[in-house]
Formats: C-alpha cells, sequence, structure tokens
C-alpha cells in the first residue's frame, strides 16, 4: 500500500513537472513582479477674474497606489489633497479579473458618466480648470461606494462597465441638493456615506472606428436620505450622458452632452425651500490643434471649447427659472505638453448666461499639471 | 497498525504538499501555457493549420537589438518540414503593468497578424480592438508605425497605444537588423 502510494504519487507529480518543462523550452516569459506601484498627478492652477482677486492654489495632489496580488487580483487607491489641505480618498477598489473579457470590482468608484469624471487628469484635457459642465451637471470628481462588473469586447471594439452605486444624499438633517450646481452637494465621497437606495450606473464605449470614440452612459436611482418618513426629502434621479472623442493627425475634437431629469423636485423644494429644478441639461464641444510636427517629443495644443448648459432646464412645482442658472462659456487657450505627463496650460475665459443684457465675466487662467 | 495508518497519512499529506507546491512554483506556469494555449490558436487560424510546429530561434544579445528576444520570444512555425512563418510574443508596458502581444509574420517577415494575449490593467485595454490592431497588418520589417499618422490614437488609452506602436516598431527594426546581418 505504501509503496503504492510513493509510486502513484511520484508519477503524478513526475507527469505535472515533465509536461512544464518540455513547453517551458517552447516559451519562456517572465511575469511582472507582484507588489505595489505608484504613481500620480497634480495641478497648480492661477485664476484671474476680470473683477475680484486672483487664486494661486496647488488644487489637487493625487497619489495612486496600486498593488498587485496576482495576476488577477488588484487594488488601486487614489489619496487625494485638495488646496493643500484637504485631505480625501478619490478612488479605493479591488479588481478582480475572472477572464480576459469580465472583470469585477466593488470599493470607492468613479461613476462611468462622460469623459472627464473617468479621466480627470490635468494631462488628459484641456484648458487650466475642468470643463464647467463637469463640475456643475457632472459633479466631477463624482465617486461613490459600489460594486460590479467591467470588461472589453475586442472583437466588437467594445469596454462596458455596470454598477450598483451608492447615491447622492439629499436629506441627512440638512438639505443638500440646490439649484445652482444641482446634485453636487450631495457628494457622500464614500465618508460614512448614508445608503437608503441603491443607484444604477453603466457606461459603453464604442471605439471601433480609427480616431473615434463613442461613449453612452446611464445613471438610474434615488438621492439617500436618513429619514424616509420626512416627505420630500428624496428626489428620483435619471441620467443620460452621450460624449464623442476624435483624433486624427494633428486635429482633436471631444463633445459631451449631458441631461439629467430629476422627480419629486417640488416636494424637496417644498420642504427645503430651496431651488432645485427638475431637468438639468447641457452640452460643451472642443476642437483642438497641435501646432508641433507629429514626430517632435512635446505637443502644442491650441484649443477653443464652447459650453452650454442649464441646472434650470426645467422646473416644477411653483419654482421660476432662474436664467442665471443657464451658463454660456467660451474658452480659448493652449496646452502646452513638455513630455508625455506633464503640461503647462494658459487659457482665457467668457463665461456669460441667459440673463436678457448681462455681461460676461472674463477669467484668465494659467497652471502646471503632471500625471505619472 | 497504527504506525502504518500514521505512515500512509504522511505520505497522502505529502503528496498534497508536492501537488500544492507545484501549482505554487508553477504559477508563471500556468501564464506562459495559457499565452502559448492562445499563440497556438491563432497560428492555427491565421495559417488554416491544425498541426504544425513550433521551434525556438535562438538570438544572441546584442546592443542594437531594442527588441528582447530572451526566453524563446521568437518562435520559428513549420508544417511537415516546411517553414511557414514567424511568432514573436512580446511584453510592454501599460501605465502601471505590462502586456503581452503577438506578433505572426509570414517567412518574408511581414506582419500577417497582431494581437493582444492579455492585458492586466482596467485602462488603455482598447488596444486590444481587432479594428486598431488591423492598422500593423501587411507591412515588412523597414516599416514604421508613427502614432497619430499611420497608428490612430484611441482617447483613453493614449499610453498603451504608444506602447504598443513603439513595441512594435522596436521588433521591426531589430528583425531588419538581424535580417540584414543574416543572423536570421
Amino acid at each position: 500500500m505504501k509503496n503504492q502510494i510513493i509510486i502513484f504519487s511520484l508519477l503524478i507529480s513526475f507527469s505535472v513537472f515533465s509536461q512544464n518543462s518540455s513547453e517551458k523550452q517552447m516559451l519562456n516569459l517572465q511575469t511582472m513582479a507582484t507588489g505595489l506601484k505608484i504613481g500620480g498627478y497634480g495641478e497648480i492652477t492661477y485664476n484671474d477674474p476680470d473683477s475680484g482677486v486672483s487664486e494661486i492654489d496647488v488644487q489637487r495632489l493625487v497619489m495612486l497606489f496600486a498593488y498587485k496580488f496576482d495576476d488577477r487580483v488588484s487594488f488601486i487607491t487614489e489619496i487625494e489633497f485638495e488646496h493643500v489641505k484637504e485631505v480625501y480618498v478619490e478612488q479605493a477598489f479591488l479588481n478582480y479579473g475572472v477572464s480576459d473579457n469580465f472583470n469585477l470590482r466593488g470599493g470607492l468608484m468613479l461613476v462611468p458618466m462622460g469623459i472627464v469624471n473617468e479621466y480627470h487628469e490635468p494631462t488628459t484635457y484641456n484648458g487650466v480648470e475642468r470643463p464647467s459642465l463637469n463640475n456643475k451637471l457632472v459633479p466631477t470628481t463624482w465617486r461613490e461606494m459600489g460594486l460590479g462588473v467591467y470588461g472589453r469586447i475586442n472583437s466588437a471594439s467594445l469596454r462596458y462597465q455596470a454598477y450598483v452605486m451608492n447615491g447622492f444624499i439629499s436629506y441627512n438633517g440638512a438639505y443638500k441638493l440646490k439649484g445652482t450646481n444641482g446634485l453636487r452637494s450631495g457628494r457622500q465621497k464614500g465618508a460614512e456615506s448614508v445608503g437608503s437606495n441603491a443607484n444604477f450606473a453603466a457606461r459603453v464605449d464604442y471605439y471601433g472606428l480609427p480616431g473615434l470614440k463613442f461613449g453612452l452612459s446611464l445613471y438610474n436611482g434615488k438621492t439617500q436620505t436618513t429619514d424616509k418618513s420626512v416627505v420630500g426629502s428624496q428626489v428620483g434621479l435619471s441620467m443620460i450622458g452621450f460624449d464623442a472623442r476624435y483624433v486624427k493627425n494633428r486635429f482633436s475634437a471631444r463633445s459631451e452632452y449631458i441631461n439629467a431629469s430629476l422627480s419629486d423636485t417640488d416636494k424637496y423644494n417644498l420642504a427645503s425651500g430651496k431651488d432645485l429644478g427638475s431637468k438639468m441639461s447641457g452640452y460643451y464641444v472642443e476642437g483642438a490643434y497641435n501646432l508641433l510636427p507629429l514626430t517632435a517629443r512635446q505637443k502644442l495644443d491650441v484649443f477653443l471649447r464652447y459650453e452650454d448648459f442649464d441646472t434650470h432646464a426645467e422646473v416644477a412645482g411653483n419654482l421660476t427659472k432662474n436664467e442665471s442658472f443657464h451658463r454660456k462659456e467660451t474658452t480659448f487657450g493652449f496646452s502646452y505638453h513638455l513630455a508625455d505627463g506633464a503640461v503647462f496650460k494658459m487659457d482665457w475665459q467668457s463665461k456669460g448666461t441667459a440673463v436678457p443684457d448681462s455681461e460676461s465675466k472674463g477669467q484668465f487662467n494659467m497652471g502646471i499639471g503632471v500625471f505619472f | 497498525m497504527g504506525l502504518h495508518r500514521k505512515i500512509n497519512w504522511s505520505f497522502v499529506l505529502l503528496y498534497f504538499v508536492v501537488i500544492l507546491c507545484s501549482s505554487f512554483s508553477n504559477h508563471e506556469n500556468v501564464l506562459y501555457k495559457n499565452i502559448l494555449k492562445k499563440v497556438k490558436k491563432e497560428i492555427s487560424k491565421v495559417f488554416v493549420l491544425e498541426d504544425f510546429e513550433l521551434n525556438p530561434v535562438q538570438i544572441q544579445p546584442i546592443k542594437e537589438l531594442t527588441a528582447d528576444f530572451s526566453g524563446n520570444r521568437l518562435l520559428e512555425i513549420s508544417s511537415n518540414d516546411i517553414k511557414l512563418g514567424y511568432a514573436y510574443v512580446g511584453t510592454a508596458p501599460s501605465k502601471t503593468e505590462t502586456f503581452e502581444y503577438l506578433v505572426l509574420f509570414d517567412n518574408q517577415f511581414v506582419i500577417k497578424k497582431a494581437k493582444v494575449l492579455l492585458y492586466r490593467e482596467s485602462w488603455g485595454g482598447e488596444i486590444g480592438s481587432k479594428r486598431w490592431l488591423k492598422q500593423f497588418l501587411l507591412k515588412g520589417t523597414n516599416h514604421k508605425f508613427i502614432y497619430r499618422q499611420n497608428i490612430s490614437a484611441i482617447s483613453g488609452a493614449t499610453i498603451s497605444v504608444k506602447s504598443m506602436t513603439n513595441a512594435v516598431n522596436e521588433l521591426l527594426s531589430s528583425l531588419n537588423f538581424l535580417i540584414q546581418n543574416k543572423i536570421i
């Protein structure tokens, strides 16, 4: 009996090892070591409005830590210092690669809405400041706790993401949402966040046409409250985003369109005395041209962006539309990429509203951005 | 009897330890096995072959070679002693990870297929798109791919697009050097 076991185990072990060693002669690849990778991004900005005081700020400094447990399991986190002194965790999630096309992800994640919320590093967009639409409509950097799936289908040139996520908080004793910036003040950022209703976020990217990328984002759910019995403490939210990016030779262009429909804002406004709109929508279009040859190591993009968005596109109940929430902004400037991952930016902005006979406000911006 | 039992159990235990150890130490083996399987499948498809042989092409490191030829990354494909082409498996960096890719050549080192075999990172995986990889086809070792000129950009995947473009350029120029110097 004993001998049988020895022979059996030796045979099995031998077959396991011998198969490997013969195949190993064919292809002998070194895997990348498991362990920690450090990266980050940062922006130092100078804003000089026509009227008012100028501001010089280390706006963001974000340290990225990616820990790879093995080929399938990794943890990614970004620790953010805002304005030098405020600390946030921007992302913190665990990835599990089930197969080549299918992955699981859970933790504090970016909501995949539009372009800039996911790709918000300063070298990835033009302008010292992110597009204003990505501040007032999509409250970049919008992140919440969640769990879901993502992956790619190479044969169809598709990337997909679908997550169950926590949502904006509308009531925690105080009412958080208001007309001027919509949902922005309701972001919970994963900090002792209230979870009364699950929300759903999904996005599909299509990149099957050369130089072109289309994205469709969906978000559906209800805001969070600490007390569901308080009438008007929650609103429903359904957001849709469509975006496109195009790059050909020295020309590049992008556009984002966002439409958010909110329900029960009349009850919310009545209870809170706030002025939250029932529909928020808008878009921006941007074109850029690289003045340097494609073979150069550096890149100098001059760009022009026009934004038109309204956080009071529609209002419900007795609320009257506030025309100053309908913004029309033009930004013109350049992004000088000194190297991949290091950029110097300068631009001029004209910020107007739909208020009749109102004057646009000008602003000059300058900034340094890095991403590594 | 008690002693026998102890011995038997210890051997069963030993057996599991051996298997367990082999599965741990062979984590890399699992990786290259999966990759090799994908390589073979791709060769079958591209060369329309069921049976073929793969033989490593040994190349000594020379400073002119910017591509990595260690670990038998370059394989000669043959069937019934007729040489059909070559397969090269490369590793290139993405933002914080690396990815494995395959380039299949015919006998004249003209690219027949480019494919991403294993992409680990969450971002930049768009380079796996079949449509995008088609841009590398039918080019010989004298060709140079230039990002945004004859290789289209993919927004959100810039680092990996540049990395793959650079890797294929390095492979082509290295092969060109080997051909010029009659090493292959």
